[in-house]
């Protein structure tokens, strides 16, 4: 069975962010990079645990970002996985959510692929289009919000559990399929140093995105982003809470209730 | 300039989501705002029927109904084909919009690959774009920062749940229906095999419009009826912070966080938790927050509306008790 996990290089959750000049994003100077972001470890180590239950499961990592997302790439083959491949974007070229899922599929074409997952979402944007927009450039069914899964290689069935509102579904699905996994395994395996070591010699590939763009203009949305960022924006610092001075938790109590009622009307 | 708003709704489950309702209410602003436009209710699924006058009451100017059994089950692929013949009936400058569930967030990013447009999720401001389309504004990075962007003609945008007000506005829009479109094969690889429902009583944490998360401070799992006695006199959903999950006290499906759920209600109370990033990237857009805890420098302190310092076990309690004797 072959896995290919997509992956994001991201800013770490508690770097502080400045605006850049452009007013369209933020400065990443000075900014700490995470390995990856944690919702593609937690697929990513739920990829592994397959492979290390199915014998001949093979897992392909592959990233669409700046030269430093290779750290990344780096990261998940010392955690396992086999292969990696980078879409390398210079700072040139805008990419918008939908636009970095053709590229992807783009690259995923050329690889076997049974199951393609990717994380519910960016910590970075946040937006978690790729996985379902895959699925439609891959021609292949897709399923989002992905708790749990179950591989049946033998008769290329799968079976996921899928968050719903106020629920759960269990789902059957034929492969190939693109799932985006809601919540994978908690604890990402910490690689060992040989396998460390071992990662930098695992093959790598390098896809100049200029490479892949002419074949895009033929999908539909091309290839350019549909969508711009028009402004990015940091919040005015909060003021801190309003501590209410009390003797009694009654009193607390009572002073609480008042203010949600009165003042911030959320009751 | 005119918009016409195509809003597919979410009634997974058989009931019409409050999420769809705010959604719908946006889009007539919306409308209201490009000065002039159309309204269009889409509804996919099976056995719409009994929720029909559920969205005619929000005042759409029309509503589209596909409805067929094949379409029982929520699956983006058919819901995408299934949009996009209900859009045919639609004339340009034209949005879509859904809510931002889970199944929103799912169905209009393969709608969007589909048709080759735009697609932002998760918005908390929609505006008309006086060059076409829309502009709207989300937030990034677990809160710390906010975006605005801007969508040509075509795009789709879910929309953040408890967000937007519902206000239902009498109306009899009338009924079409729109027959269904051959299903891709794709699309018939998946079906749903079960689905398990939460107990009646309890609120979903990514809807409820109040939230009671509790943290490590409430000492033990004992103590922790005392979250959910707090979130029910309110009508709302209990929740917690990682460490209490994984100390096994409750449930996975409670966690808030980077690794767990994101919600956004209208009030958030934190008991007993300290505020660490992972924490604070799942609820600081919240719109009230509160915190009580028992250290004054807690970085929960930070983010929150309004704190109490002190100790969880006993003002919590007199909280419950304050609410009990104001409803006998
Ligand atoms: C990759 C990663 C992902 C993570 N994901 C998440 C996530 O999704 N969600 C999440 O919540 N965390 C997450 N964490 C963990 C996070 O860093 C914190 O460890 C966790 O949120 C702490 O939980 P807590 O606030 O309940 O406990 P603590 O940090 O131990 O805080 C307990 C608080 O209770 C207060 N307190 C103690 N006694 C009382 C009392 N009697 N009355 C009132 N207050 C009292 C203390 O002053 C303290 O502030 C993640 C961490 C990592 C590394």
């Amino acid at each position: 069975m072959h896995l290919i996990v997509g992956v994001k290089h991201v800013p770490d959750a508690d770097t502080r962010l400045r605006v850049d000049p452009s007013g369209t994003t933020y400065d990443p100077d000075g900014v700490k990079f995470t390995i990856n972001n944690t919702y593609d470890e937690a697929t990513l180590e739920e990829s592994l645990r397959l492979k290390d239950g199915n014998p001949g499961t093979t897992v392909h990592v592959v990233s669409v970002g700046p030269p430093r997302a290779e750290e990344g790439l780096r990261a998940a083959l010392a955690m396992g996985a086999d292969e990696a491949t980078l879409v390398e974007v210079g700072t040139g070229t805008e990419l918008d959510p939908l636009l970095t899922a053709r590229l992807l599929a783009a690259v995923i074409r050329g690889i076997p692929h049974d199951l393609v997952l990717v994380g519910r979402q960016a910590a970075d944007d946040e937006a978690g289009q790729v996985g379902s927009a895959l699925g439609h450039y891959l021609g292949l069914p897709s399923a989002g919000y992905v708790t749990g899964l179950e591989v049946d290689p033998a008769s290329k069935r799968l079976h996921i559990k899928r968050y719903v509102e106020g629920g759960e579904e269990t789902l059957g699905m034929e492969f190939p399929a693109v799932l985006s996994i809601l919540k994978g395994a908690n604890d990402p395996r910490t690689p060992t140093l040989p396998n460390i070591l071992k990662a930098r010699r695992k093959p790598l590939r390098k896809v100049p995105v200029g490479d892949l763009l002419p074949a895009l203009e033929t999908w539909p949305g091309g290839a350019k982003p549909t969508s711009r960022v028009t402004a990015f924006q940091l919040p005015p610092p909060r003021a801190g809470a309003k501590i209410l001075e009390y003797t009694s938790p009654e009193e607390a109590a009572g002073k609480l209730l008042a203010a949600l009622r009165e003042e911030a009307k959320v009751l | 300039m005119t918009l016409n708003v195509l809003v597919l709704t979410d009634q997974r489950g058989g009931t019409l989501k409050t999420a769809s309702r705010e959604t719908l209410s946006e889009a007539r602003r919306l409308v209201e705002r490009a000065g002039g436009g159309r309204v269009w209710a889409g509804l996919v699924g099976s056995g719409l029927d009994a929720i029909l006058p559920k969205v005619q009451e929000m005042g759409p100017d029309s509503v589209l109904l596909m409805d067929d059994p094949v379409l029982k089950d929520f699956q983006a692929a058919a819901y995408a084909v299934a949009a996009r013949a209900m859009l045919e009936g639609i004339p340009s400058p034209r949005v879509i919009l859904a809510p931002a569930t889970a199944m929103g967030r799912e169905w209009l990013p393969r709608l969007g690959a589909a048709l080759g447009t735009g697609v932002a999720t998760e918005a908390t401001e929609v505006v008309p774009d006086p060059e076409g389309g829309i502009r709207i504004r989300r937030t990034v990075f677990g809160g710390k920062a906010t975006v605005s962007v801007a969508l040509p003609e075509g795009s789709c945008a879910t929309l953040r749940v408890n967000t937007f007000a519902a206000d239902p506005r009498p109306g009899q829009a009338p009924v079409t229906r729109v027959p269904v479109p051959e299903i891709p094969k794709e699309a018939r690889a998946i079906s749903v095999e079960s689905t398990v429902e939460a107990p009646r009583d309890t609120v979903d944490l990514t809807q409820a419009s109040i939230v009671v998360a509790g943290g490590r401070g409430l000492k033990g799992p004992e103590n922790f009826h005392l979250v959910e006695d707090l979130a029910r006199i309110l009508g709302g959903a209990p929740a917690a912070s990682r460490a209490v999950v994984d100390a096994g006290w409750r449930p996975a499906s409670y966690q808030v966080g980077q690794t767990g759920k994101t919600v956004a209600p209208q009030l958030y109370i934190a008991i007993g938790i300290s505020g660490a990033i992972q924490h604070l990237v799942g609820m600081s857009n919240s719109r009230c927050i509160v915190a009580i805890n028992r250290d004054a420098a807690a970085p929960i302190f930070k983010v929150a509306h309004y704190g109490i310092v002190g100790d969880a076990l006993a003002i919590v309690p007199a909280l419950i008790g304050a609410l009990r004797a104001e409803r006998p």
